[in-house]
């Protein structure tokens, strides 16, 4: 019997992101020029980008309409109103360098992902990742580094617009103790310095604790250290430039240290979803949250080079998966309002609605963080506590430059 | 900058913030309480204003919550505003010959130190006379102490620290086992303790104790009286000092070649004595002749400020070079101590404090003397020991001329023990110096400095009872 995810606003994520859409409609079309999907808000604030242009997405049952001015996506037998995210402005615009803004920031929903430099050194040594989808640049030592005075333009674009709340600094891999984070330091103290908003980071492990210390005593209020694959043999097959330079071990030390570290539930990590077993991730999911580490959940969208996805891969066999995750993270008591509301990714608050028994209700809190006051109140506090706890180093808002 | 993350519960980090402001707002209120408060009978208005800043300042020397400077410009701001003292008066006293005695001697350590004089002084004793451990160890000892002569006790702490740790290190001595190098730690850090008291220069707390002395009963103390009542002391210290050291750390080496060999190798790197080192220890050498024989004549200050003048006009220093040394910190805190005891002298506190706190016990002069000097001699473990004279002396003065005891000989009673501190690293920066070497630790010299204190203010006591009568002293008037 054919399924019908359209009344459930988390398992239509799932199942769109796994199946992707048909695209008809010229404005979403030009929406989604350029991108690698479209982001749309299903009903309760769900957002997704939901993939249109690979391969596998042709024999989506899932279409996106217009009627009467409004957007409603069918699988030909039902329909839900959902509505388009609008597009960035400053998706149009440019530095005074000239540089596109979007070859710097992309919106992800809550999220804006800024990349100083495109550079993964996994490339050149052919230890890459098998999965990425070449968000870094695999030529690795040719590309460019965007100035600090250029990152600070686009997230200057990012917060004007209100185009996201929370701006996420990502790095690929480098040969350093660091994990990336001496280069990300003048960026994140900039923006800290210029701008009263979250930053994430998504680093690599370093190799010393204290690294993670510093990451946090100059301003990151979020860390991801992204495992993506929870089983160890197929995290060496996949993932060998992890495995062989920064060890499996080394994610788990350092997320568990992060997790003390960094305020409940801002510490996380990914676990591609589509790439191991469920039984796997499942497992993942357990042993993230028992260190106090929020599990993400992306779905693996494969390439027609890249096509490494496990089979049978449906909705009917990894939605537990994502029930699971929800149970899991609620059980061990870690917090879920820092991060959420991401489009390509799958974060556990918003799979409540999988949950049943009356979980699927936002509560108070939920809606206050998603508010103006909220927002700043989440920075606030995070501001206050970095204050309280960061000894023997200035506080990044006030440093001179 | 190396970050810390300091991750006990985020309550009691947000408690342990509030302490803070909650400190200074219980401080405020208690303050306006005291100035507020009827005056107590026997007792001037202005008694009542002196004894309310005199107590704030108290908690803020010993809390140490803000600088002991800030509490002192604290003090120099409240006695006006209160009306204790009028503004001129305040002011003016800040110009106290010991205030630029200090500056003086602070600008002459600092010249001895930058022409490398004392360097060279220190490297040459330990060089001829370390022959053996036991003979290094003694000129280590007698090294600092007759350096601090000479010198503020924590420079010559700061100055042999770096000698000694090579030393250490050149002779295979494990941090934290090795008897000998705890043996050498406790040598330099309780020979400048020790040494330090011996004369006006060792640090800036007898002047300071001169200059509440002099304003509040325009009697004086002259530079060589001083040494000379005060030189028993020292020697029996340091016997006591060094006999309980190697019975507590027997020596545990058996030869010293591979730190001659370090001490020579610096010795070489100094080169040959420069004009600049002549000059200035020709300088020094005259600056302390004057202060024993042309001191009560010229004045402590003048003489030391003309020996600066003069190390600037046969240019041995220039500014810059001297900058680093002055510790103005110091300068405003004693500045601030001797407003604060004139205060509470002038407005008839001080013997209204003393006759109501241990009036009854003080019964006889000796009794006073004695527990002045247990009570500054342990003060001064906690505290710093311009603070323990800033909050003792003006007190104990108000107390002498009510026995009609010589208030010279209180002021003693004091200004001596509080350099006397040998318990703990925050003591005195000597004690800070020895214990960051890892060679001794904090239990170390506790033990041992528990048992140097209780014998200093016997000997003190005895050398008080039985010396200075020989040299015309007395307790009494």
């Amino acid at each position: 019997m054919k399924k019908n995810y359209l009344n459930n606003p988390g398992s239509l994520k799932i199942d769109l992101m796994l199946r992707g859409i048909r695209i008809d409609d010229p404005l979403v079309k030009a929406w989604a020029c350029g991108t690698s999907g479209v982001d749309i808000l299903l009903p309760q604030n769900t957002l997704v980008n939901i993939p249109c242009r690979e391969e596998f997405t042709k024999g989506s049952p899932y279409t996106i309409k217009k009627r009467d001015g409004n957007y409603l996506i069918t699988d030909g037998a039902e329909e839900v109103p959902v509505s388009l995210v609008p597009r960035p402005e400053f998706y149009n615009r440019k530095t005074t360098t000239g540089v596109p803004f979007t070859s710097i920031a992309v919106v992800h929903g809550s999220y804006t992902v800024i990349t100083p430099s495109p550079r993964c050194d996994f490339f050149n040594r052919s230890i890459e990742c098998k999965y990425c989808a070449g968000n870094f640049d695999v030529k690795g030592s040719s590309n460019v580094t965007y100035t600090v005075e250029e990152v600070i333009e686009t997230v200057e674009a990012v917060l004007k617009e209100k185009a996201s709340e929370i701006i996420y600094l990502s790095i690929g891999f480098s040969e350093s103790d660091d994990g990336g984070i001496s280069f990300l330091k003048p960026y994140l103290t900039a923006i800290k310095k210029h701008f009263n908003c979250l930053v994430a980071v998504e680093a690599l492990p370093p190799k010393q604790n204290h690294w993670i210390d510093e990451t946090y005593a100059i301003g990151a209020d979020s860390v991801l250290y992204n495992l993506e694959i929870f089983d160890p043999e197929l995290f060496e097959i996949i993932c060998p430039g992890r495995a062989s330079l920064i060890g499996r071990k080394r994610y788990m030390e350092s997320l568990e240290y992060a997790a003390k570290i960094f305020p409940n539930g801002t510490v996380a990590s990914h676990l591609i979803v589509g790439l191991e077993p469920p039984g796997s991730t499942c497992m993942g999911i357990d042993y993230l949250t028992g260190i106090g580490v929020v599990p993400i959940l992306p779905i693996y969208r494969p390439t027609s080079s890249r096509a490494l996805r496990i089979e049978p891969l449906n909705a009917e066999i990894i939605l537990p998966v994502y029930k699971h995750l929800y149970h899991a993270v609620k059980k061990s008591g870690v917090n879920m309002n820092w991060v959420r509301d991401i489009s390509m990714v799958t974060t556990p608050i918003e799979v409540k609605t999988l949950a049943g028994d009356g979980a699927s209700k936002t509560t108070l809190v939920e809606n206050f963080y998603k508010t103006k006051i909220g927002i700043k109140a989440a920075w606030g506090l995070s501001t206050l506590r970095r204050k309280l706890r960061v000894k023997g180093s200035k506080d990044p808002s006030d440093s001179k430059h | 900058m190396s970050v810390e993350i300091d991750t006990r519960p985020i309550w009691l980090l947000i408690f342990l913030k509030a302490v803070r402001p909650l400190f200074f707002l219980l401080m405020g209120l208690a303050f306006l309480y005291a100035v507020q408060m009827p005056t107590p009978e026997g007792l001037t208005i202005g008694g009542q204003r002196a004894i309310a800043i005199f107590f704030v300042c108290l908690i803020l020397w010993v809390t140490n919550v803000v600088p002991l400077a800030i509490t002192s410009l604290f003090a120099i701001v409240l006695v006006p505003l209160l009306g204790v003292l009028t503004q001129k008066d305040t002011y003016s006293l800040f110009g106290n010959e010991a205030v630029f005695f200090i500056l003086g001697a602070f600008i002459l350590a600092g010249a001895i130190m930058h022409s490398g004089l004392s360097n060279r002084i220190a490297l040459n004793i330990m060089d001829r006379f370390g022959g053996s451990p036991r003979k290094l160890l003694l000129s280590i000892f007698l090294l600092a102490a007759v350096l601090s002569f000479f010198m503020s006790e924590h420079a010559v702490a700061a100055m042999l620290f770096p000698i000694v740790l090579e030393i250490s290190k050149s002779l295979g001595l494990k941090p934290g086992k090795s008897n000998y190098g705890k043996l050498m730690f406790f040598a330099l850090a309780w020979g400048c303790v020790i040494g330090g008291v011996g004369t006006f220069l060792g640090g800036a707390r007898v002047p300071l104790a001169i200059g509440i002395l002099k304003e509040t009963t325009g009697a004086s103390i002259e530079f060589l009286d001083y040494t000379i009542a005060v030189f028993p002391l020292v020697i029996i210290m340091m016997l006591v000092g060094y006999m309980l050291l190697t019975r507590f750390f027997p020596i545990d080496i058996t030869g010293v070649e591979s730190a001659r060999q370090v001490l020579a190798k610096r010795l070489k790197g100094l080169g040959k004595m420069t004009y600049s080192e002549y000059c200035v220890g020709a300088v020094l050498g005259l600056t302390i002749l004057a202060w024993i024989f042309f001191g009560r004549r010229f004045g402590l200050a003048t003489i030391a400020l003309s020996s600066v003048v003069m190390l600037f006009m046969l240019r041995l220093v220039r500014w810059k070079d001297i900058e680093e040394y002055v510790n103005w910190g110091i300068i405003l805190m004693y500045g601030g101590a001797i407003i604060l005891g004139t205060a509470l002298d002038k407005s008839g506190a001080a013997s209204w404090l003393v006759n109501g706190a241990i009036g009854k016990w003080a019964t006889s002069p000796w009794t006073v003397f004695a527990i002045f000097s247990l009570l500054s001699i342990f003060l001064t473990e906690a505290m710093s020991n311009a603070a323990v004279i800033a909050i003792l002396l003006p007190v104990s003065i108000g107390m002498a001329e009510n026995l009609s005891m010589d208030p010279s000989i209180v002021t003693y009673s004091i200004a001596v023990p509080a350099g006397l501190a040998f318990m703990f690293p925050m003591s005195t920066p000597a004690n800070a110096i020895a214990v960051s070497s890892n060679y001794i630790t904090v239990k170390d010299m506790v033990k041992g400095g528990f048992i140097m204190c209780i014998t200093a203010w016997l000997v003190f006591n005895l050398v008080a009872a039985y010396w200075w009568p020989l040299i015309g002293m007395g307790y009494s008037k």
